[in-house]
């Protein structure tokens, strides 16, 4: 009997399903809502991007893993999550080569190259989405088509295929078409350039006006719901939302980002009054708030420092809208507090049970040369 | 999430399965005496004992047969009346050596003899330290500090309070249970011996909600008793951890490196206030206790009044045998007990339960990478970082290992509970603690 009996150290039980998978999983089903929905807006350029990227992805891992002799985890779903969070942070326009591009590039350099789950310190998908940004490639990742374009041009979106002289040309199934045709301000585009009116627009009105206002802008409501052009994973507010709430009932998440995020930009747009719903609603304060800030790997791990990292991303979107020029932000601010999370968890202290006084800051112990080593154990 | 607090509680903490519906309707009932007994001569944490007996010797029940000068340590008893075989080295339950003394009994076992001893309230402070020395009592929730070591606090430190810790937190055991449902008027007895040995006012027996029948039995046995209350806690895991307790009972918070005494409090364990008990009043000293057998891999769970020194076999063949695809044996409770090779370990008086598991109940995997969730912090009752601490331990940096606590651990096991990677926090602090104090001592 004695060899089939397992012999390790307390506690010897473990919380039932909670494993890395189980919330990888988790965060999958929540995204669900969210890609159904911009099928439904964008048509079915979705489906093969958000397939194209989580393919990618996975592939990589799988190559990179084997190279690196690593144990490959296909299996923590962590891959395809990440893949579908690259492909929600495109434009329904990208070309279905760019989507390999990134999801490679999210996954080799910025995952396994850093040494795997748990040890990148940037997120992924966004750190790929970024640099595709301040690379040629992205004029192919910035054009947005209006909701429901695809009545026009047959199930499938147009897609950006050539550039010649800063002009790009996108193709449907049924032929190329124009630029002027296909190209459609954000809210937040909108919001930027200060110009409400539908001459500003190009292209053709973005209407259905049951979900324009008067002025030709999307309707608070229509943010809301996600009747708004944007990258693909951006724009229903409620489905977002609902996901959310589904990880933090789960326990997936931890709830102190997102609302410190939503709460700090929110604070800041009522002080300066600038728009403070609208702006709320547009762009990817959602997706990222509760899905990509929220990254267990690369945010805090202590309930302060998620205080101190949401705020900071929610100060940061912020002036990044309103101070500076760019119409979005998430990305960067997320980006920027993902460099820094290190920084927190080293330096922010958390009081031990009992412990008087506040310590804000931890001291680091000194480390001349060396750290000393105990005496080795004598048998 | 957020439970609803209607009692009282700490934060952090865990919800762990506690499956103490197994063996909480169970009568304690005596266990079987074995073919021989191994009672270790060391049961307490401090200075070891020596023996009193050599091989030959005849011993009767509750015979003193080692013992030491030191003031921490607290002597071993004979729990049968037999002969002794000899003195040897076996592996004790937490996989280190130990000397035990081998004693065959007596095939018929006389009942202990009762020795009226006084009244309970007409003893002095300092009679009832020395009863519980003498009867060689230790903590009896599985730390086994001596209790009469606890109950002389610094004269500086005055006590006030006296806390029994009836929370039971651990899963499947139901010992403490049974005792106050079965013996609440010798519990509160108990108690009252020790208010009386710390000098302190007030008592409070802290009992976890899932209990409320032990609550009422309490009550009603403490009725009249000015200064003893029975307060209800929430069920969480660890709540009956020493420090968790004294702040959910009372707010105060007890330092990092510290002692209850600190802030005025003394904690003793259900078992051992019953024990005390038995001891003033019956001149018995402690060699048997009430354990509890269960888990998916005991036929017929319950709870036994065991000699210290009874191999775990003979306490599972007392409740039917096992059951299932035989997984682990574990001494103790879940969360802190130690797993066992097989099931010839004798238990001592720190042996608050027996659990067999199958093999479907074991929930092991490989040791992910650290994926930084954080909920290891939050579910740390002692708010440490047992993350960075095994991250310290991993790179032998003890000095860092010792400043994100791992000194502070009480090795509550709730961080390795909830790992979704699965790491075995507990283990890397252990050695650090060993490691750490190694290098102290140079
Ligand atoms: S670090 Fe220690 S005290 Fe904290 S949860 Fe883990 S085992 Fe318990
Ligand atoms: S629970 Fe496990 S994975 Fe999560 S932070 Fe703690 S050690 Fe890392």
């Amino acid at each position: 009997m004695a060899d089939k009996m397992l012999l390790n150290v307390s506690p010897h039980l473990h919380k039932k399903n909670e494993t890395i998978s189980r919330a990888m999983r988790d965060v999958l089903i929540a995204l669900t809502p969210a890609a159904i929905w911009a099928m439904v807006v964008f048509g079915f350029n979705v489906v093969l991007i958000i397939a194209v990227s989580c393919a990618t992805a996975a592939l990589t891992e799988f190559v990179m893993r084997k190279i690196l002799r690593r144990k490959v985890t296909l299996g923590d779903y962590s891959a395809m999550v990440t893949g579908v969070l690259f492909a929600f942070l495109l434009p329904p326009t990208t070309p279905l080569w760019v989507v390999a591009i990134g999801a490679f590039i999210a996954i080799a350099v910025f995952k396994e190259l850093f040494g795997g789950l748990g040890k990148n310190i940037f997120n992924p998908a966004i750190t790929a989405r970024l640099l595709l940004w301040i690379t040629p490639l992205a004029i192919y990742t910035t054009k947005f088509v209006r909701p429901f374009y695809w009545r026009d041009s047959g199930f499938f979106t147009p897609i950006a295929t050539s550039i010649s002289n800063g002009v790009t040309t996108f193709k449907t199934l049924a032929g190329n078409v124009s630029a002027d045709v296909v190209v459609h301000a954000t809210p937040l585009s909108l919001l930027k350039s200060g110009r409400w009116g539908v001459s500003a627009v190009t292209g053709p009105t973005p209407v259905g006006a049951t979900w324009t206002t008067s002025s030709g802008r999307p309707s608070l409501g229509s943010l809301f719901l996600g009747l708004k052009s944007g990258s693909i994973g951006e724009i229903s507010v409620l489905l977002l939302l609902l996901g959310g709430l589904y990880l933090i009932w789960r326990g997936t998440i931890d709830w102190r980002i997102p609302t410190a995020i939503i709460g700090s930009f929110l604070v800041l747009n009522l002080i300066a009054w600038n728009q403070p719903f609208y702006n709320l609603f547009s762009g990817g304060l959602f997706l990222g708030a509760f899905f990509m800030a929220t990254d267990w790997v690369t945010s805090p791990v202590t309930r302060r420092g998620k205080w101190i990292y949401g705020i900071g991303i929610g100060v940061t979107i912020f002036l990044i809208r309103f101070v500076y020029i760019w119409p979005e932000g998430v990305a960067v601010s997320i980006f920027i507090w993902n460099i820094l999370t290190l920084a927190i968890d080293r330096y922010i202290a958390v009081p031990k049970f009992g412990e008087v006084g506040t310590t804000v800051f931890n001291k680091l112990p000194v480390l001349p040369g060396p750290a000393p080593q105990p005496a080795k154990k004598e048998a | 999430m957020s439970g609803k607090t209607a009692y009282k509680t700490f934060k952090g903490g865990i919800h762990p399965p506690y499956n103490k519906e197994l063996a909480r309707e169970s009568a304690i009932t005596p266990c079987p005496v074995p073919a021989e007994v191994l009672i270790p001569l060391t049961q307490h944490i401090g200075a070891p004992n020596e023996p009193l007996v050599a091989a030959g010797d005849r011993v009767e029940v509750g015979q003193k047969i080692g013992g030491s000068e030191a003031f921490v340590s607290a002597p071993v008893h004979s729990s049968v009346a037999g002969t002794v075989k000899g003195i040897k080295e076996i592996t004790g339950f937490t996989g280190a050596k130990v000397k035990v003394v081998a004693i065959t009994p007596d095939a018929e076992q006389p009942d202990f003899a009762k020795q009226p001893g006084k009244d309970v309230d007409s003893y002095s402070d300092e009679e009832v330290r020395a009863i519980a020395r003498e009867a060689g009592l230790v903590g009896m929730g599985g730390a086994a500090f001596p209790t009469h070591v606890k109950l002389a606090p610094p004269k500086d430190k005055p006590v006030d309070m006296v806390i029994i810790n009836a929370c039971e937190c651990e899963p499947f055991l139901t010992c403490d249970h049974r005792l106050m449902l079965e013996r609440p008027t010798d519990l509160v007895h108990g108690l009252k011996l020790l208010l009386k040995a710390v000098g302190a006012r007030k008592g409070i027996i802290g009992v976890e909600a899932n209990k409320m029948d032990a609550v009422e039995a309490v009550r009603a046995a403490a009725q009249g008793e000015t200064d003893i209350t029975v307060e209800i806690l929430d069920v969480k895991y660890p709540e009956g951890a020493e420090k968790m307790l004294i702040f959910a009972l009372t707010r105060r918070k007890v330092p990092p490196g510290k002692l209850p005494s600190e802030v005025g409090c003394v904690v003793q364990n259900v078992g051992t206030a019953v024990a005390l008990y038995e001891a003033a009043s019956w001149g018995k000293p402690l060699y048997e206790r009430v354990i509890t057998v269960s888990g998916p891999g005991i036929k017929e769970p319950g709870n036994l009044l065991v000699r210290i020194g009874t191999p775990m076999s003979a306490l599972i063949d007392a409740c039917g045998g096992l059951q299932g695809e035989p997984g682990k044996v574990i001494m103790g409770g879940p969360m802190t007990g130690w797993a066992q090779p097989d099931t010839a370990t004798p238990v001592v008086k720190g042996t608050s339960g027996v659990l067999a598991f199958t093999a479907d109940l074991i929930d092991v995997a490989d040791e992910h990478e650290c994926v930084r969730c954080g909920k290891c912090i939050d579910a740390c009752p002692m708010f440490l970082q047992p993350n960075f601490i095994v991250q310290a331990v991993k790179k032998e940096l003890w000095d860092k290992a010792e400043m994100w606590g791992a000194m502070d651990c009480f090795e509550c096991g709730c961080c390795s509970f909830t790992c979704p990677a699965y790491i075995p926090h507990v283990t890397y602090v252990r050695e650090a603690k060993a490691d750490i104090a190694a290098l102290k001592k140079r």
